[in-house]
């Protein structure tokens, strides 16, 4: 079976951007978004100065991170080796432009569905070359079948070094590159100023931190002759503060309900009526907000049902959408079941298989973000249980506030205490130790967690997660052990915390730049 | 792809798949060419479209590559822009500029239909009117100045032409001297360089087969001709070849090359003597070669009056000429560190035969004597005995086809002083951007002027004294400005007439892409789709888009209103060959010139049963030779009848050609001999040869007209200091500008309307080293003012390794500017701008807004999300006209500092009066042709639209306007 590839020859590649328009033309693509382009980068000090050039598009990876994530097979490998996407299947999610560790794929502005570079699979199909392939003037980009012996590409690749972009990644790329810098394709080795050489840097995307990173990780001050890009495209962080709020309310959501049930079916404490039916209904309604999110991020959100008739079943995406869409049905049958005075018994067999889902509707983010390739600070195993502790914490939280509603807050507040102490406990251990591990993994986990830590980002990691969410709430239990009053409060301090680390999380995420 | 399917019979070198390369089998660059009339393909959307494929040239640069344009048989629409398969320059591909066609094609903003001018001059009120009017209204004005016997009150002012002589002809048949052109902003430098060496004015170089690379110049991102030398280029490269970029910027070129030689701007001559001198110190040049082909006993006896004439005796003399050239004395005056030099020469006198060296601007386009930069590389060309060798660099006309046309009309009979003044006798060619000068000084006005594809307001330096002058209407009394596009000069006409794209218009052009010589015919697509749908065309507007008309049309009816009956002697030239009293149509035009002066065009069509002007029509290109090298080197017929040799200038004459050859490529004048017999040849060690059109028939080192013509210090190759010397920077923030490096996405101001080319460009930052920004105190990004003799500009400044300290640089393209809220120039490239004369001759521009989003049928144009355009910057440079080449010097000394107080980006300041005063200053420095000698300009030189020898003779009378007219 044909297995395609690029070789980009960057020993001959003038930088002149023909294939850039070449692309724009062939594939329609609108101002903003590119499915390839050029790179500069320049380095030394004058008169030894280089401008390093490198054309960059999609891989075409062996293991395609975008297809595993798609959650709607609108992303595919096609047997030919082609990368390609359906734009008819497209939900506009984003998750793919997460899961690609080389910008490659963008939201097209038009049809809002996510594209990229796909081999003019058009022009493939009818026996044509790639627009670009055609219109280089200096025979730079090379197209062809890896397993056929007569092709160039794999003439080249077996016969002259070749490197891809990024190899850490794991994603087996088939774009191979003849003499390119690693300045020119390790996106993290230069540093992105104010502005290009001919163009604006628009705002906006990890481009903005590349100083910062450069600053927070640098031993000595810059000195004269650093790489630079001297040009480059935009790329914008595909999720903003809708995402970070959802994993907010989603934690609320599996949190209130799951300790509500938890703490009686555990035999800790028995709840009144009232609160397990405020517990669930708040559950119930940070549940659907969390899907109201969800829906209003996505860049096409009329079809969203599609997860469910469509789904890819590796997609962390998918499967979490069955995970909501369960856990919100059965917590509705108990909530129904409790309304009406149900048997107990039935109620706890009920709630079983439902706690389960509860805490899977919290923990799947961390399986989601791990298909995030692009991510490395979000592949950190701390996450996990960083979801874990928010869950607790804000499900602490969320019933004490359900408890002081429907009166039963000192029932209530030595099983709350317990919690916020777990969670507090385990939120900052697994916040520490995932900032200690990230050092030891690549690059972008190591910029990521250095923006979050000792960067921009570090009021969120330190003020949110550590503080707020964490210590704050041990600190209450500790001091104040009989105050149920102080308890609320400090559980409502620590759910603003954990929405504020949030916010920080998601963004230092997407702030290291990965092309 | 059929075996027989010309693209792959064409036998191209390179290995591409766009010239038939095999990169998969199974995979095609193109469809096949007997499918071209009707073709199926899918979009990327998974629509079918049917085709027909069309081939035409581009129009952004003068490369003229080749495009196919895919008509959509349904809707008419041109889908895509793909290079031409059959272009022997281009092969099949293009730069970014091609494809972007498209947008061009189909800008919201382009002009449709002619406009006219309803208030003040430049006020910016328009309404639509009909071509008829506006050539009725102009014919009737150019009629009226023919028939008072004022030809010269009509001018032309071509941008780059994109064709090869059509305009120039019409304006002869008009028996007009009024061909006015850029080449002054642009070329004169380098073709003055070559031109006193071989008589031809340009350089070929056979990159594809040199061994040693030698530009000053950006061949792989811009230039003359950009994507097919870039190709040639990168294909000698991979066999091996150095590549050696001298630039004081580190170009893209630069960044390939195997040496980066950043020389002070204007000091390359310097560079390039004391490589000479190494060749001959170290006696490694090609003796055989110099003694020869070099006038070298004329220039001993020069060099040395009285000296015995031997050929050692040159060498020796050439020794002593340039013994100051050290590696040392390079270094001082270069920066380059002499074991670089002495790397370089090196690699210089290892080329062999196989040096393919390329100057056309850069500094020979930036300095006082830019010149002598193309003079003293062509003398490397020669030392090494690489002239018009394989792999080395002939002169363009051996690779260039200008196919005679049905008619060549007669020389106009007066010589226009507006273009050709007495200061500039040597000039390559009009005084283009004096033009305004002359005019506000009192020389002349003119009745009709047009604008032809051309800016000068913003591309010609001094900008604000074009606007003083086009403003004035007693001085132009009509202005038409025929361009695709809104442009900053069009703002200053009387009619703005919509001219076609590179896919809605007819030309012919030939250009030296490699040593192999072709014509390209770019026509307008869809009537060319239309005539194969079964729907012949008789008027290019039926096709086009509104009323944009074509050019070639244009001037065959203006031409018929100027004469309708005949009487003036004008129409006769636009009749059909073969139908006496009838109008000429293109298909006229052209079919002629395919059947009748395209050697082996007809018999190739008479293979396919087709008519030379269907081949042309169905191909778009025609390769007419291949490998042409050492022309100079063709014996002559010594036993030949009539042939007469002139042992005494060593030169041979014979009976004089019966009319025109089929090729009329401009080629300098080789006068007869007094009993008018032709000149043939020059002898060489005995034999006739064919050599070169300088007035010895050899390689000029010493150039006699230089001598004649009152410049007997600059005859040899050499080196003066200029405006930028390093010794000139004598304050800590006083620095060489270099403003004229170009990009490889834009061009001048033809692609303001390519949206997808001004995304990945639209800022022109002042380039500054580190080394200097420190001690200025700017930070990269910080906002500068940049100073010259006559205002300033304010720009924010990149502060890079990429230049030479002291030198200070700003791209060309942008800076773009538009006075309207929706007109006066695209919107996708120009910022809204406040112009106003505070007081006469003050002038200040402040940016109000950028670029930004607007609403129109494109949805793109509401996703524009860069905000600059740049700066721009010829506005405050005053004129610096060389006194030999006519060449404008761009370079120019300025003062950077930290912006002021209240400084805005995009802020300009000018002075006209001071601009007018650097003028006087520049014009001082000319040596007028001289009263005795009794001639304007040296006969043999090349120069367009060549006047009558009555017209060259000088008048009495003085230079320029009577005393008392200087004063305003």
């Amino acid at each position: 079976m044909a297995n395609h590839a690029w070789v980009i020859d960057q020993t001959s590649c003038i930088g002149c951007h023909a294939c850039t328009t070449a692309c724009k033309s062939e594939n329609d693509v609108p101002l903003g978004v590119n499915r390839t382009w050029v790179k500069y980068v320049e380095r030394g000090t004058f008169p030894a100065t280089r401008r390093d050039i490198a054309v960059l598009r999609c891989n075409h990876c062996e293991e395609p991170p975008c297809v595993e994530i798609c959650p709607t097979t609108a992303m595919f490998k096609r047997p030919d080796g082609i990368v390609d996407f359906d734009t008819g299947r497209c939900i506009g999610c984003k998750a793919c432009l997460q899961a690609c560790p080389y910008d490659a794929i963008y939201i097209d502005p038009h049809e809002h569905v996510a594209e990229k570079c796909n081999f003019c699979s058009h022009r493939v199909d009818q026996g044509l070359l790639p627009a670009c392939v055609v219109v280089c003037p200096t025979e730079s980009l090379l197209f062809g079948d890896l397993e056929d012996p007569r092709s160039r590409v794999a003439q080249v690749v077996a016969s002259r070094p070749t490197t891809v972009r990024r190899p850490e990644q794991a994603t087996r790329p088939n774009a191979f590159y003849l003499g390119a810098t690693a300045t020119a394709l390790d996106p993290l080795a230069p540093v992105h100023a104010d502005a290009y050489m001919w163009s604006e840097r628009r705002r906006g995307g990890a481009k903005d931190h590349s100083a910062a990173i450069a600053a927070l990780e640098a031993e000595a001050p810059p000195v004269r002759g650093g790489a630079r890009v001297a040009y480059d495209a935009f790329h914008p962080e595909p999720w903003g503060w809708k995402v970070a709020l959802y994993l907010w309310t989603k934690n609320i959501g599996a949190g209130v309900w799951a300790l509500a049930f938890l703490a009686p079916a555990l035999g800790l404490v028995a709840l009144s009526r009232e609160l397990r039916l405020a517990a669930a209904f708040a559950s119930l309604a940070f549940i659907g907000l969390t899907t109201l999110l969800l829906v209003w991020d996505l860049k096409r959100p009329e079809r969203f049902w599609t997860i469910l008739i469509r789904p890819q079943r590796r997609s962390w995406l998918a499967l979490g959408s069955f995970v909501l869409v369960g856990y919100s049905g059965l917590l509705g049958l108990w909530f129904l079941g409790t309304w009406f005075g149900a048997d107990e018994t039935l109620l706890l067999v009920l709630g079983a298989p439902t706690v389960v889902l509860a805490a899977l509707a919290s923990l799947y983010t961390a399986f989601l973000l791990a298909q995030c390739e692009a991510r490395d600070l979000w592949q950190n195993p701390a996450v996990f249980f960083v979801l874990l502790a928010h869950m607790t914490v804000l499900g602490a939280a969320g019933l004490l506030v359900a408890a002081a509603a429907t009166g039963g807050l000192d029932t209530i507040a030595g099983f709350a205490r317990a919690a916020l102490v777990g969670g507090g406990v385990l939120g900052v251990a697994a916040l520490l130790s995932g900032e200690a591990g990230a050092g030891r993994t690549t690059a972008n986990a190591r910029a990521a967690g250095h923006l979050l830590v000792r960067g921009p980002f570090r009021t969120h990691f330190w003020l949110g997660g550590v503080l707020l969410a964490g210590l704050v709430p041990v600190a209450v239990a500790a001091l104040a052990p009989a105050a149920p009053a102080a308890l609320l409060a400090a559980g409502l301090l620590a759910a603003a915390g954990a929405l504020w680390y949030e916010f920080g999380f998601v963004a230092a995420g997407q702030a290291v730049p990965i092309s | 792809m059929s075996v027989d399917d010309p693209v792959k019979r064409s036998g191209f070198a390179a290995d591409h798949p766009a010239a038939g390369g095999a990169m998969q089998p199974g995979f095609e660059a193109f469809p096949p060419v007997e499918r071209w009339d009707d073709w199926t393909e899918r979009d990327a959307h998974g629509r079918e479209h049917r085709y027909s494929l069309v081939p035409t040239t581009c129009f952004n640069c003068e490369s003229a590559c080749g495009l196919l344009a895919y008509v959509d048989k349904e809707t008419g629409q041109t889908r895509k822009f793909e290079g031409n398969p059959l272009h022997p320059g281009s092969r099949g591909r293009n730069c970014a500029k091609g494809p972007a066609t498209r947008n061009q094609v189909e800008d919201p903003e382009r002009i449709l239909h002619p406009l006219r001018r309803t208030g003040e001059r430049g006020a910016g009120a328009w309404q639509r009117c009909t071509w008829d009017e506006a050539l009725d209204d102009l014919a009737g004005r150019i009629r009226s100045a023919l028939k008072r016997g004022e030809p010269n009150k009509v001018m032309c002012h071509m941008g780059r032409p994109g064709e090869d002589g059509f305009t120039e002809r019409v304006l002869g048949a008009w028996g007009v001297d009024g061909h006015n052109s850029h080449t002054n902003v642009c070329s004169s430098g380098g073709r003055a360089g070559y031109a006193f060496w071989m008589g031809y004015d340009r350089p070929s170089p056979d990159f594809a087969n040199a061994e040693v690379i030698l530009l000053i110049s950006a061949h792989l991102e811009s230039g003359h001709y950009f994507n097919p030398h870039a190709q040639r280029i990168v294909e000698a490269k991979r066999r091996g070849a150095k590549l050696i970029v001298i630039d004081p910027r580190l170009s893209n070129t630069a960044a390939q090359a195997d040496h980066w030689l950043p020389a002070w701007p204007g000091s390359e001559p310097a560079l390039l003597l004391a490589t000479a001198r190494h060749l001959l110190v170290e006696d490694r040049f090609d003796r055989e070669f110099v003694r020869r082909w070099v006038n070298w006993e004329a220039s001993l006896q020069e060099l040395a009056p009285g000296a015995e004439v031997t050929f050692e005796r040159f060498v020796h003399e050439l020794r002593v000429l340039y013994d100051r050239y050290t590696l040392e004395y390079a270094e001082a005056e270069t920066g380059i560190p002499a074991a670089q030099v002495l790397a370089v020469a090196e690699a210089v006198a290892n080329a062999g035969t196989a040096l393919a060296a390329h100057n056309w601007r850069a500094s020979a386009a930036g300095v006082l004597g830019g010149w002598l930069t193309s003079r003293c590389l062509f003398f490397l060309n020669v030392l090494t005995g690489s002239v018009g060798t394989p792999g080395g660099t002939g002169p363009n006309t051996w690779h260039k086809w200008v196919p005679r046309p049905p008619y060549l009309p007669p020389r106009p009979e007066q010589w226009n002083e507006l273009t050709w003044p007495r200061e500039y006798p040597l000039a390559f060619f009009e005084m283009s951007f004096l033009l305004p000068h002359f005019l506000l000084e009192g020389r002349g006005s003119l009745d009709v002027y047009f604008t032809r594809v051309y800016n000068p307001v913003w591309t010609n330096p001094d900008g604000m004294t074009w606007v003083e002058a086009l403003r004035r209407e007693d001085l132009v009394g009509r202005h038409a400005a025929l361009t695709p596009v809104w442009n900053e000069t069009a703002w200053y006409a009387d009619y703005v007439l919509p001219v076609g794209l590179g896919s809605e218009r007819h030309d012919l052009h030939s250009y030296e892409t490699h040593a192999g010589s072709w014509i390209g015919f770019r026509q307008p697509v869809n009537r060319v789709a239309a005539e194969r749908a079964g729907h012949p065309t008789a008027d290019t507007r039926e096709t086009n888009p509104g009323e944009v008309w074509e050019e070639n049309e244009f001037w065959i009816e203006l031409s018929w209103r100027i004469d309708p009956d005949g009487s003036l002697g004008i129409r006769r030239f636009f009749e059909a060959p073969d139908r006496p009293g009838e109008k000429m149509t293109v298909d006229d035009y052209y079919g002629w010139i395919f059947e009748h002066s395209v050697p082996g065009l007809p018999e190739a069509a008479a293979r396919e049963g087709l008519t030379p002007l269907a081949y042309m029509r169905r191909y778009g290109a025609f390769e007419i030779e291949k490998a042409v090298y050492l022309r100079h080197d063709d014996p002559v017929d010594m036993a030949g009848e009539g042939l007469v040799v002139d042992a005494a200038a060593g030169l041979v004459y014979g009976p004089p050609p019966v009319g025109p050859g089929l090729n009329v490529a401009h080629v300098p004048l080789l006068p007869p001999d007094g009993a008018g017999r032709a000149r043939l040849g020059v002898l060489v060690d005995g034999e006739g040869r064919r050599g070169f059109p300088t007035p010895s028939g050899k390689l000029e080192f010493f150039s006699s007209t230089l001598r004649d013509w009152g410049w007997p210090e600059l005859a040899v190759p050499t080196y003066l200091p200029n405006q930028v010397s390093r010794a000139r920077m004598d304050a800590p923030d006083a620095f060489a500008l270099v403003p004229t490096f170009r990009l490889p996405v834009l061009v001048h101001t033809r692609t303001g309307n390519a949206k997808w080319l001004n995304e990945i460009a639209h800022s022109n930052p002042v380039w500054i080293n580190p080394e200097d920004a420190e001690r200025i105190g700017v930070r990269d990004g910080d906002l500068v003012r940049v100073e010259t003799e006559t205002g300033y500009l304010v720009n924010h400044a990149w502060v890079t390794e990429g230049i030479r300290p002291g030198v200070v640089a700003m791209s060309h393209h942008m800076g773009r500017w538009r006075l309207a809220e929706d007109a006066g120039t695209d919107r996708w490239s120009s910022a809204r701008v406040d112009l106003r004369e505070t007081e006469p001759g003050r002038w200040t521009m402040r940016r109000l807004e950028g670029v930004a989003p607007f609403r129109s049928k494109d949805p793109d144009s509401s996703r524009i999300w860069w905000r600059d355009a740049g700066v721009h910057q010829n506005l405050i440079f005053p004129v610096h006209p060389d006194p030999i080449s006519g060449q404008h010097a761009w370079h120019q000394r300025v003062l950077v500092r930290p912006a002021q107080k209240g400084d805005r980006e995009g802020d300009i300041s000018v002075d006209t009066r001071a601009s007018r005063r650097i003028y006087r200053e520049w014009l001082a420095l000319a040596r007028p042709a001289s009263q005795e000698r009794g001639l304007r300009r040296p006969e043999w030189l090349l120069r367009p639209l060549r006047p009558t020898p009555a017209a060259y003779r000088l008048d009495p009378g003085p230079a320029g306007p009577a005393p008392d007219a200087r004063v305003e």
